[in-house]
């Protein structure tokens, strides 16, 4: 019924609609035991420029949407689309152009790659692109000294602190500048001060009109958000607009 | 420029993973290097038997005997310098015999017949009395140049159950040294007429090799039939076919033992290649989440195969030079060559040739290709979320 509304709304200010899911189901092993509904018949609307916050306690399913609607899955059913395109029926070739132009992914574990420092973590993205490698240095570091990271770039995950190894695999995202710019749950795996400049962060990346979807099971960053979707076992349970 | 970044980026991923790295080159290694030593000492010793035989004479002629081949007057030899084209014709004594339990080739040779092989030799020429041995049997015997050596040839008769044999004191004027080949190892060099004593072939020699002008080998073969029917010739054409046919069966069975082996290897190199593959899974997934396309990451794995054959082929190449040339072949030589101890008493021939270097290479890619292009492939077309689980 919620879904239903949401569409209806905003069914005619579709040239600021960004990303849209139309039933959208996710079964892990499908047909297989340990069959997992991890998400059932979602439906919403993330407008461009806005940050969106997705909210829901541990095993909801928050991680599993922000996969589907940030490209890094598929869905069991249902459509996603991006600026009106159904992106479900995209080659395995078109997912990876739209990864790279129009999304960054900070994950949960940020996935930073072992033994890479910082500034060739956050480049990587720039290599198939055919920068140089001091191109690549170089605006890998522009962003490290945004973020306040300047002095690690040339240090391995391994030797960095949870809030550092977030703020690289933000450069990350950001690296080759997309709209789009997904984080799971940045604020379960850091302190206080740390949550304070991820916060900035966003706050400066929503300056820059970029799109924010960010996954969180706590309360900090709902004032900063414009739209708030509640998940519950799968299931939207609610949507509170600013 | 893409290109080379997805290069650089291998080559990082090389050094990165050094275990991963270090193991499949070791295996590589491990599957390059006999295969290598083995190309080497074949084609070596296949060098040094042309050699001898374009050393030789042009046609060798020994006398019918029943279907086998007989010995054949001394004197013939004049006889045959005759026939037009003819430039000289060698008499020689070969047979086998024992000397202090070990089996040597005795070959008496006229003066006029000294082929460059034996040019190795510490020493002088055998004259009459004189003998030059080969390194094997030097060392076998323990004798050096100037000592004797007593020459047994046969048993004549039994005095109070002793055997008692002729025997013939030699004086040693030479000893072959190391570059004069396998062939000389075993080899007891004399005068035609010494030889011929020892064998008691009184007037007779083994064969007759002549020593044509260019061209001229139809022609003299022609000759020889004309003037005795029962003379059985040999020309140096025929015996080239003969040792390439040989050699190249022993190749043959080579490289079906090899083809073997190599079909053992593959799944220990697929082992190894996915070895730290949940790690590489990741890695692949990370990529593919940041924009990379599954060609990109294709690109980047074959680099780093590239990579890993073009170190374990010359490591392969060195290791067996080193063995081969350095160690002399230790366990590799007796598998091909009959008689090679598992330390071989002589050098043992080797040849490393560019093509069976640049076909390591590609066995080498071609087997870690084998290992990691599926593997690969599978992770970069699932989509980054299952890949990076
Ligand atoms: N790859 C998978 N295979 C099977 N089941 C999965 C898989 N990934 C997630 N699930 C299941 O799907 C459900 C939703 O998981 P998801 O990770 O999306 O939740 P979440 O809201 O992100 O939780 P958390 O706050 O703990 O991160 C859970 O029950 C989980 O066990
Ligand atoms: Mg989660």
């Amino acid at each position: 019924m919620t879904n239903i509304r949401v569409r209806s709304q905003e069914s005619g200010v579709r040239r600021d609609e960004l990303i849209r899911c139309e039933g959208v189901w996710k079964i892990y092993n499908e047909g297989r035991p340990h069959e997992v509904q991890a998400l059932a018949d979602v439906s919403l609307e993330i407008k461009k420029g806005s940050f969106t916050i997705l909210n829901g306690p541990s095993g909801s399913g928050k991680t599993t949407l922000l996969a589907l609607l940030g490209t890094m899955d598929r869905p069991s059913r249902g459509g996603i689309f991006m600026k009106g395109k159904d992106i479900t029926g995209f080659s395995d070739t078109a997912l990876s152009t739209l990864r790279r132009d129009s999304i960054g992914f900070v994950f949960q574990n940020f996935n930073l790659i072992p033994r890479l420092s910082a500034w060739e973590n956050v480049s990587t993205p720039l290599i198939p692109a055919g920068v140089s490698e001091k191109g690549r240095r170089d605006r890998a570091m522009v962003l490290l000294e945004k973020l306040g990271l300047a002095d690690r770039a040339s240090h391995a995950p391994e030797e960095l602190s949870g809030g550092e190894q977030q703020r690289v695999a933000i450069a990350r995202a950001l690296i080759n500048n997309p709209e789009i710019i997904i984080l799971d749950e940045p604020t379960s795996n850091i302190d206080a001060e740390a949550t304070d400049i991820l916060i900035d962060i966003l706050k400066n990346l929503k300056s820059d009109s970029k799109t924010l979807l960010v996954s969180t099971h706590d309360q900090v960053l709902r004032p900063h958000a414009d739209t708030v979707f509640e998940l519950k076992r799968g299931r939207l349970a609610g949507i509170t607009h600013d | 420029m893409k290109h080379l970044n997805i290069l650089y980026a291998a080559a990082g991923n090389v050094v990165r993973h050094k275990l991963r790295s270090v193991v499949v080159i070791l295996c590589l290694v491990a599957v390059l290097f006999p295969f290598l030593s083995a190309i080497a000492i074949l084609e070596g010793v296949k060098t040094q038997s042309r050699i001898s035989v374009s050393e030789g004479a042009d046609i060798y002629v020994t006398m019918d005997m029943f279907g086998r081949n007989g010995v054949i007057p001394i004197e013939m030899a004049e006889v045959m310098k005759q026939i037009p084209g003819v430039t000289k014709a060698v008499p020689r004594a070969i047979g086998r015999i024992y000397i202090g339990g070990k089996l040597a080739v005795l070959l008496g040779i006229t003066d006029d017949e000294k082929p460059s092989s034996l040019n190795f030799i510490n020493g002088s020429l055998p004259k009459a009395g004189e003998i030059v041995i080969g390194r094997g049997l030097a060392e076998h015997l323990n004798l050096e140049v100037g000592e004797e050596l007593n020459i047994g040839t046969r048993v004549v008769a039994f005095i109070e159950n002793e055997p008692y044999i002729i025997k013939k004191m030699y004086h040693v004027s030479g000893i072959f040294d190391a570059q004069s080949g396998i062939w000389a190892s075993n080899l007891v060099l004399m005068s035609i007429d010494d030889a011929v004593s020892v064998f008691e072939m009184e007037d007779f020699a083994t064969d007759i090799g002549l020593y044509v002008r260019p061209g001229y080998e139809a022609a003299v073969s022609k000759g020889l039939q004309k003037m005795n029917p029962f003379f059985r010739i040999q020309t140096k054409g025929l015996v080239r076919t003969y040792i390439e046919r040989g050699f190249n069966m022993k190749g043959g069975i080579f490289a079906a033992l090899y083809v073997l082996a190599f079909a053992l290897t593959i799944p220990a190199i697929l082992v190894t290649s996915g070895f730290g593959l949940s790690g590489r899974r990741k890695e692949i997934g990370i990529l593919k989440a940041t924009g990379w396309q599954t060609h990109e990451v294709l690109e980047m794995v074959f680099f780093e195969n590239i990579m890993l054959a073009l170190i374990s082929a010359p490591s392969a190449l060195v290791l067996s030079f080193v063995w081969i040339k350095l160690f002399n072949a230790p366990f590799i030589a007796p598998l091909f060559i009959p008689g090679a101890g598992s330390i071989p008493p002589f050098p043992v021939p080797s040849r490393f040739m560019p093509l069976p270097f640049v076909f390591s290479f590609f066995f080498a890619l071609l087997l870690t290709m084998t290992g990691s292009i599926y593997s690969t492939w599978r992770a970069a077309i699932v989509s980054p979320a299952e890949a990076m689980k």
